[in-house]
């Protein structure tokens, strides 16, 4: 096997032939390595994965999956690589029934398949559901399912996007454990997360995308060296919105980021957290903004995503 | 495109596809047509001509009921893709080492399936609770020609238009007009007589079903006729145009959109 299973170079697509999903993005992968790709809803991550795993073509630039151009190895490429959707996948059958017919169109044979299934339903705690239907499901089972049911067959390659979605603390970190102890053996991997503890977690080196592009490339360590000595003072504000705003665009002590949803506190990079947690309290009081809570933490792979989404906003 | 692939669809589709509701949909809704509608009308009608001869009511509808079979499969071909679309299926065996065409031939391979088990079911019914019928091989040939041919134009149809609509509502209530029209515009239930209104004669005359259940009637019944081959050569150009169709906007189905 190549020691890149994929490698990426300038690759662009186009739904509607004017507004690029993906905008000439390359990065590769290692063999044995998870790469995350780290953005928001509309960011990019599935068109990439659907174009990597075959399904849609590209519009331009060069794609390489297991040393194989997709646009004409797709089906050599199929079956080396398994490919866990963000969309729910099911039959409609039973949960033993799922993973039987799973392996079955992979063409694993029948003893092989018993014995996959059996450990597979045990390690995704899956075994008490077995002979409900698919539809009977909580939403975090079916993911279990689909998540589970893709290493019904072997592969060199795996594309997952949003795996953990609707799953709980505990399948979570079951999920995380597998994938890193498959990637011993030599599984390479493409994960799209929202949670970037997460991604902290499993993957080697991340790409974080916005916009159709990839704003930020590197090992997580790399990506957080350049925030080296510094720390983060959150702030969560209760009250006027439009207030907060002012204040905060008077803070001096260090890199206001606002947040990115409502209901997230302001986020200020520094190397004092001292000095800007007094600034903080002063401006508050003469700006009348009541603050809900204050809090002082290391930087973490979250505040490189947020500070770069802003910045190449 | 590899046919073992496609088969391979075909055991996935019948296999996910044998739970009690669609049993129910292909066997006990025929068979009570069949029971209730044979003893009730037939109780009424005498004898109905056919060909060069004349059966009875019971005669007439056994044949019709395994025709209608071929229509039945058709639905379960489109809901196989409707569903696989709607529940995320088509995209991951398309991410699979499978490729479209041979998901499309698994389909079709499926809808033959459905069609020669649910005929097969009804014939057999017809024997225990009908009168008995000898079919030559003549005839036996030419019902397994029409039940392909309309399990494949039924399937194509439903197929085209599990690959268009775009709601779960819209696919059902089309489906369900579909089939009360193409059941009841054809010769399943009664034949067409010299008093049939000319507007629903035209319908009738275009509704594949008609062929298939006259072509399976006159096998059934060893009533062949010259016009028993043109009628199943009218079924097969219907076919093919029916399978362009649903060619055409099957390739139109992009993955990841329902």
């Amino acid at each position: 096997m190549t020691s890149f299973p994929i490698e990426v170079k300038d690759l662009k697509y186009t739904y509607d032939g004017r507004k690029f999903a993906v905008d000439g993005i390359s990065f590769s992968v290692k063999e044995g390595e998870v790469f995350g790709m780290l953005g928001r809803n509309g960011a990019g991550k599935t068109t990439t994965i659907r174009i990597l795993s075959t399904l849609l073509k590209r519009t331009s630039g060069s794609v390489e999956v297991l040393g194989m151009d997709p646009s004409t190895a797709g089906n050599r490429i199929r079956k080396r690589i398994g490919v866990v959707l963000q969309d729910e996948s099911f039959d409609f059958t039973t949960v033993e029934k799922a993973f039987d017919v799973y392996g079955f169109i992979w063409g694993v044979s029948k003893p092989e398949r018993d014995k996959k299934r059996e450990a597979l339903l045990k390690t995704f705690e899956l075994t008490d559901v077995r002979k409900k239907r698919m539809w009977d499901l909580s939403g975090g089972q079916k993911r279990r399912v689909q998540v589970a049911r893709e290493f019904m067959h072997d592969m060199d390659l795996l594309f997952l996007d949003e795996p953990t979605s609707g799953l709980d603390p505990i399948a979570r970190r079951n999920i995380l454990n597998m994938i890193k102890d498959l990637t011993k053996d030599g599984l390479s991997v493409l994960f799209t997360t929202h949670n970037l503890e997460e991604a902290d977690y499993l993957c080697q080196r991340v790409a974080i995308m916005n916009n159709g592009k990839i704003l930020a490339s590197d090992t997580i360590d790399a990506l957080k060296t350049g925030y080296n000595g510094l720390k983060t003072v959150e702030v969560k504000i209760s009250g006027d919105q439009v207030g907060a705003e002012s204040m905060f665009s008077k803070v001096t002590s260090g890199r206001v980021e606002p947040p990115i949803e409502d209901g997230l506190p302001y986020r200020i990079v520094t190397e004092n957290t001292q000095e800007t947690m007094q600034e903080i309290i002063k401006l508050a009081v003469t700006e009348s903004v009541q603050i809900e809570w204050l809090n002082v933490r290391a930087v973490s792979l979250e505040d490189v995503f947020i500070s770069t989404i802003a910045g190449g906003a | 495109m590899n046919i073992v692939n496609s088969y391979r669809l075909m055991i996935r589709n019948v296999r996910i596809n044998t739970d009690p509701g669609t049993l129910v949909f292909l066997v006990l809704m025929p068979t009570i047509y069949l029971v209730f509608m044979g003893y009730m009308f037939g109780t009424l009608i005498n004898q109905i001509p056919v060909g060069t001869t004349s059966i009875n009511y019971k005669e007439f509808l056994s044949p019709g009921i395994a025709a209608f079979e071929t229509a039945t499969a058709g639905i379960v071909a489109g809901g196989l893709l409707w569903s696989d679309r709607r529940y995320g299926m088509f995209e991951q065996i398309l991410s699979s080492p499978y490729t479209r065409a041979e998901y499309l031939f698994g389909i079709l391979l499926t809808t033959l399936v459905f069609g020669f088990i649910g005929s097969g079911i009804m014939m057999l019914v017809s024997e225990a609770f009908l009168d008995y019928t000898a079919v030559s091989l003549m005839g036996v040939g030419l019902i397994v020609v029409s039940i392909s041919l309309g399990s494949l134009f039924f399937g194509c149809m439903f197929l085209a238009i599990a690959a268009k609509v775009k709601s779960n509502q819209a696919y059902n209530s089309l489906t369900i007009l579909i089939i009360f029209l193409v059941d009841f515009a054809s010769t399943v239930f009664y034949p067409i007589t010299p008093t049939t209104p000319e507007a629903l004669k035209v319908l009738f005359y275009i509704n594949p079903l008609t062929y298939i259940a006259d072509v399976v009637r006159s096998g059934y019944t060893s009533t062949v006729t010259g016009t028993s081959l043109v009628e199943l050569l009218v079924t097969f150009i219907e076919t093919i145009v029916m399978v362009a169709i649903a060619v055409l906007l099957y390739r139109k189905v992009r993955v990841g959109v329902t």
